[in-house]
């Protein structure tokens, strides 16, 4: 097989990976660019450079992780890139530890679980750094502490206190919502 | 998104890259300038050479040194094979090192042009220069004085962020 055969044979196999990928997690990936950037235009593009760079990534991909992981790492790689490179790690972005004291008003994690407020729930997780904006999107399209810690790098123990910390915090700041409002 | 679109993206990507390089190219314009019209003005004050030469040489040295972190501004290919955890940290120390990598070929040596101007100046005219230039001189000072800051501000939040992160490494193990 000459060299320009198995360029196109590793292309072929890039691209249907790809469109596999796309298939299967398109909507997810669109969720997560909406989780990183709240300006429709800019969120277009990071998008476009998620896709852009997961087709790209595809060239190396060799089965040691499962497909799934290997796009959630990608497209959170990118995206934490992206927050890196914006300079917002260094403004707005709040630790798990500064959020926790910001304000308190305790009123349940049912609230967390029975009402999911879109809306407000991407303005929280947008203020959070790119690790634990991480595991708070896995978390929130199903996957468990071990997929997590996969696609994190975090111990699924680790992985299981920050998504209760991250729980805790949501409902105090749903509950403190709500108390507004009425 | 399309394999179309994917490959003109992809082509976006090179052009963006290869406009960044022009960016960089700034610095040395900034030193030549100093050089020639330095030269220019104080024809007569031959050992201005040496430093505004060196500068020069430093900022077209540092062409090469500034970007070559920069050249591979894209995701790495083979992101997928680290965890968010590796790749934050890599991000930040890349673009901790790209700060100082800007203070030493970049910053430093226009830092020289500018003094070596300075001094040619105060040479040739004397000191009756400096009640017209003080305007120019304060601000010039407050420029330096404030890139130096907010450079150093990033670098200590960047350390911060390092430091989480080793935090958070850490208590994985526990």
């Amino acid at each position: 097989m000459g060299e320009a055969d198995s360029i196109s044979t590793v292309q072929a196999g890039q691209d249907d990976f790809y469109k596999k990928a796309v298939e299967k997690y398109g909507l997810s990936l669109e969720r997560l660019a909406s989780a990183y950037e709240a300006d429709p235009e800019k969120r277009r593009d990071l998008s476009q450079e998620i896709h852009f760079q997961l087709w790209r990534s595809f060239e190396r991909y060799d089965a040691r992780c499962s497909l799934r992981t290997w796009i959630y790492r990608v497209a959170h790689h990118v995206a934490a890139s992206y927050v890196i490179r914006q300079k917002r790690i260094f403004s707005a972005l709040v630790s798990l530890e500064e959020l926790e004291t910001m304000g308190d008003k305790d009123q349940g994690q049912a609230f967390v679980d029975r009402s999911i407020d879109l809306a407000r729930l991407s303005v929280l997780i947008h203020r959070l750094k790119p690790l634990d904006r991480q595991v708070i999107l896995s978390w929130l399209e199903g996957m468990d502490a071990v997929s997590i810690g996969e696609i994190t790098g975090l111990s699924p123990g680790n992985v299981a206190v920050r998504v209760n910390r991250i729980k805790n915090i949501l409902a105090r700041r749903f509950g403190e919502g709500v108390s507004y409002a009425e | 998104m399309s394999l179309i679109l994917i490959r003109q993206k992809e082509r976006e990507l090179r052009a963006k890259g290869r406009r960044q390089m022009l960016g960089a190219l700034v610095a040395p314009v900034v030193v030549a300038f100093f050089y020639a019209y330095g030269i220019h003005q104080f024809a007569p004050l031959r050992m201005l050479h040496a430093p505004f030469a060196l500068a020069l040489a430093w900022t077209i040295a540092g062409l090469y040194f500034l970007n070559r972190g920069k050249w591979r501004n894209e995701t790495p290919g083979d992101a997928g094979f680290s965890t968010g955890i590796e790749f934050c940290r890599k991000e930040i120390e890349r673009q901790r090192d790209y700060l100082r990598r800007v203070l030493l070929w970049s910053f430093v040596p226009v830092l020289l042009a500018i003094a070596t101007f300075v001094i040619a100046l105060f040479i040739a005219v004397g000191s009756a220069v400096f009640p017209n230039a003080i305007p120019l001189m304060t601000l010039v000072v407050a420029w330096i004085g404030s890139y130096f800051l907010m450079r150093a501000w990033q670098q200590r939040q960047l350390q911060r962020e390092l430091d989480e992160l080793s935090q958070i490494k850490s208590e994985n193990g526990r």
